[in-house]
């Protein structure tokens, strides 16, 4: 009996270890990670899309990322500061108050002063945003599947369309049935 | 009192009681069908439709709740509610729902389609279940123009039948909560997602779909409720052999990604067997000339057979649309006296355009037009015969109407009045029959258009297809308009700091509304004089409705700003940036 239990505590041990050492490996392999993360906490979505193209619509002109020439400096600044004008919102507090953004205070800037993010971001997440932006947005091409599962994970249909062929359209009746 | 007349009232007092009671049973036993959604104004404490009857008059007969009286409305009772949150370009849902009262029990919708079924007996809301559909957020929110929205569910047999955004018609058990059976009716991957309540006629559920922002080909879809098929679907945009192609003059095929959205809940005449349902804007929105031709049959309003979704006519009131003045709106049917002893047979319609509209409702032939918001520089004004705007050229495939304001290719930012969510927008109107007044929820705007030459290669799956943008340099405010509907000439403007984002409730002597910077309204009905109101401290983006239940009246209303407003229009309206988002009903009474 004692032994049966000793068993089950080292197989317990092993899956929480197998599981931590999986973690580690993911975020070891894709140090972009992080920068997803901010990507999608900070509704960058919202205008520019998962894919980042951005692109018209009822809220304007989002700029696409894709095909962006801006430097790792020059992203920060823009979400540091957002851009005047325009509905890019700046992250963090105090800009154009304790520090200026485009050598500009909100006096300056006055009516072109960019709207509040709805959350603040610290300044190594903005790097970690921008970080990820060079590395899987800026200079793709057309969005694919794999990118797209990359962004969403698996359990979502939002990426269907990016398949090649067969993915499922609007469904038959029948397959569509739930059980009560 | 003699002994006599004691015996006989109480004899009669008797009566009555014990017809009420079985009137009662009788209704609690029954299942909903045609004939109850029919006559659902006789059942003067239950709300049975989205818009309370086919008419589409959301009239409530309870006048407990009165001009005398209302100023001590209180809150009865709240519930919070869920699916506040966001998904695919959103960071939150809003309500936007119409609850439906039956018996005593209410049936209401989060903005991601979760059905919440609330027991309202004894003065308090006790929740009984909640179907939550697993709503794909990312697949639908990321094709949604216009917010997390869900405006209700419709009741049939035993079931509860609503939509979600991914494109689901659903059927759940009354009673148990379980879902009985789903079908797929919009599919997301074309950028369609599902927004209204569905309208149940002859035992099919009828289906509306958005996404003209998005590309799609509109529709609207008879699902039969008993053997859960498709009857039929009715395309918006005629297909190359039916009548109306020869409306789309262009050589890309403008039409088969031409928008005619239907998402706004329509209504039916059983006089005629007819369903009456609006149909949004062409797409892209604001580069017409990608376009030329009239687009039918976008921006009009169309009468169906009920059995085979035919369209029997069609009345068409922004020809080669450059402003995103969608027709999608309810259209009210109501009888009132016309000349000579006739009776007008009208189909009361109020437009992104600014102007409400009567036809008639058998043939589809323009009655009077008006404008009913204050500003208006798109034209001139209506042509009295044919109602079209007087700078309409029907020899012109791209139209200019008043060229110097409308957006086009030579004039690529401009401002137009009323703004591209138009003079009033998805919240329904309401009708008070006594009257004969009309209560239209305004949006007094104007904004800003970018325009954005389009190309076919623009055409994208999932995106925005648009042909330019708006934006908001002018504040906007709103009202409620009243329309005689026997002169059709403006009754009273009762004005409102903000835009009215959520509908109006009429009873005999009030009329009911909200503002998206919290307050919940009461209006006299004649004099649109303030009466009472109540800061719910949550944005008000719902139409209020009213029932009675153990013989006591209630007004519930849902409250929590989402919608299209504050991601796309917020600019034009600072102020309620600082409204938090919500999920709440309240429900008032004496």
């Amino acid at each position: 009996m004692k032994k049966n239990w000793l068993v089950g505590a080292w197989l317990g041990c092993a899956l929480v270890m197998g599981f931590i050492g999986t973690a580690q490996a993911q975020s070891a392999s894709d140090p972009t990670d992080a920068g997803k993360a901010v990507f999608k906490r900070g509704n960058c979505v919202g205008c520019h899309k998962w894919h980042g193209n951005g692109g018209g619509g009822y809220g304007g002109d989002a700029l696409s990322l894709r095909k962006t020439e801006l430097t790792r400096e020059q992203i920060i600044e823009t979400v540091t500061c957002g851009r005047p004008g325009t509905g890019m919102p700046f992250f963090v507090r105090g800009s154009y108050d304790t520090t200026k953004c485009y050598e500009m205070t909100r006096q300056d800037v006055a009516d072109r002063m960019p709207p509040e993010a709805n959350v603040f971001l610290r300044p190594n997440e903005i790097e970690a945003v921008a970080d990820y932006v060079l590395a899987r947005v800026k200079g793709k091409g057309e969005p694919t599947y794999d990118e797209c599962i990359a962004f969403f994970g698996d359990g979502s249909r939002v990426c269907n369309i990016y398949k090649e062929a067969g993915h499922a359209a609007a469904p038959s009746d029948q397959s569509e049935k739930a059980k009560p | 009192m003699t002994r006599l007349n004691w015996v006989k009232s109480h004899m009669l007092a008797a009566a009555v009681a014990s017809a009420a009671t079985f009137a009662g049973s009788f209704a609690l036993a029954d299942d909903v069908g045609q004939d109850r959604l029919l006559n659902a104004d006789k059942e003067a404490g239950n709300w049975l439709h989205h818009h309370k009857n086919y008419a589409a008059t959301r009239f409530s007969s309870l006048a407990d709740i009165n001009k005398d009286n209302v100023k001590n409305l209180k809150v009865a009772w709240t519930m919070h509610l869920g699916g506040v949150e966001g998904g695919g370009i959103w960071s939150h849902g809003g309500l936007e729902g119409t609850p439906i009262v039956e018996n005593g029990f209410m049936y209401v919708t989060d903005g991601w389609g979760s059905v919440y079924k609330i027991d309202a007996h004894g003065g308090k809301g006790v929740l009984l279940w909640k179907m939550d559909p697993k709503t794909d957020h990312d697949w639908a929110g990321a094709v949604a123009c216009c917010g997390v929205d869900n405006r209700g569910v419709a009741l049939w047999g035993n079931l509860v039948v609503s939509h979600t955004l991914d494109g689901r018609l659903i059927a759940t058990n009354k009673e148990t909560g379980q879902v009985a059976w789903q079908r797929q009716v919009a599919d997301p991957d074309k950028g369609e997602v599902i927004t209204g309540a569905p309208l149940i006629v002859k035992d099919m559920a009828i289906t509306g779909v958005a996404g003209a922002e998005y590309g799609i080909r509109g529709w609207i879809a008879a699902t039969d409720l008993k053997s859960q098929k498709e009857v039929w679907r009715t395309h918006t945009i005629p297909g190359k052999d039916e009548a109306g192609h020869e409306t789309w003059k262009d050589d890309k095929d403008a039409k088969a990604s031409g928008g005619g959205s239907t998402w706004v809940t329509g209504s039916f005449d059983p006089s005629t067997n007819t369903i009456v349902w609006g149909v949004g804007n062409p797409g892209p929105d604001w580069d017409n000339e990608y376009r030329p031709g009239d687009n039918l049959y976008t921006d009009s309003s169309l009468g169906l057979d009920a059995d085979t979704g035919k369209i029997k006519w069609h009345y068409q009131h922004t020809p080669n649309d450059p402003y995103d003045y969608d027709s999608v709106a309810e259209n009210v049917l109501v009888d009132v006296p016309g000349p000579n002893n006739t009776t007008q047979k009208l189909a009361l319609e109020a437009d992104r355009n600014g102007f409400a509209y009567a036809i008639d409702r058998n043939s589809g032939k323009f009655i009077w037009g008006l404008p009913f918001v204050k500003k208006v520089t798109w034209t001139k004004g209506l042509d009295p015969e044919s109602g079209k705007p007087v700078e309409y050229d029907p020899k012109q495939g791209v139209q200019r109407y008043n060229a110097a304001v409308t957006p086009s290719r030579t004039n690529k930012v401009t401002d137009i009045c009323p703004g591209n969510m138009g003079g009033k927008n998805w919240p329904p109107t309401a009708y008070n029959p006594n009257l004969k007044l009309w209560y239209i929820p305004v949006i007094e705007s104007c904004n800003r258009i970018t325009v954005e030459e389009t190309t076919p290669d623009k055409l994208k799956k999932r995106e925005f297809f648009t042909g330019g943008g708006p934006s908001q340099p002018v504040k906007i405010t709103g009202s409620v308009t009243a329309i005689d509907v026997t002169t059709g000439k403006v009754a009273g403007k009762a004005e409102t700091e903000f835009p009215n984002l959520g509908g109006i409730l009429a009873t005999p002597d009030l009329v009911f509304s909200g503002q998206p910077s919290g307050e919940v309204i009461a209006y006299d009905a004649k004099s649109l004089q303030q009466l009472w109101q109540f800061n719910t401290g949550g944005g008000v983006n719902a139409p209020p409705m009213t029932f009675s239940v153990d013989g006591k009246q209630y007004v519930a209303i849902l409250v929590g700003l989402g919608g299209a407003w504050d991601k796309w229009f917020i600019d034009a309206t600072p102020e309620l940036k600082r409204m938090q988002p919500g999920s709440m009903l309240y429900v008032f009474a004496l």
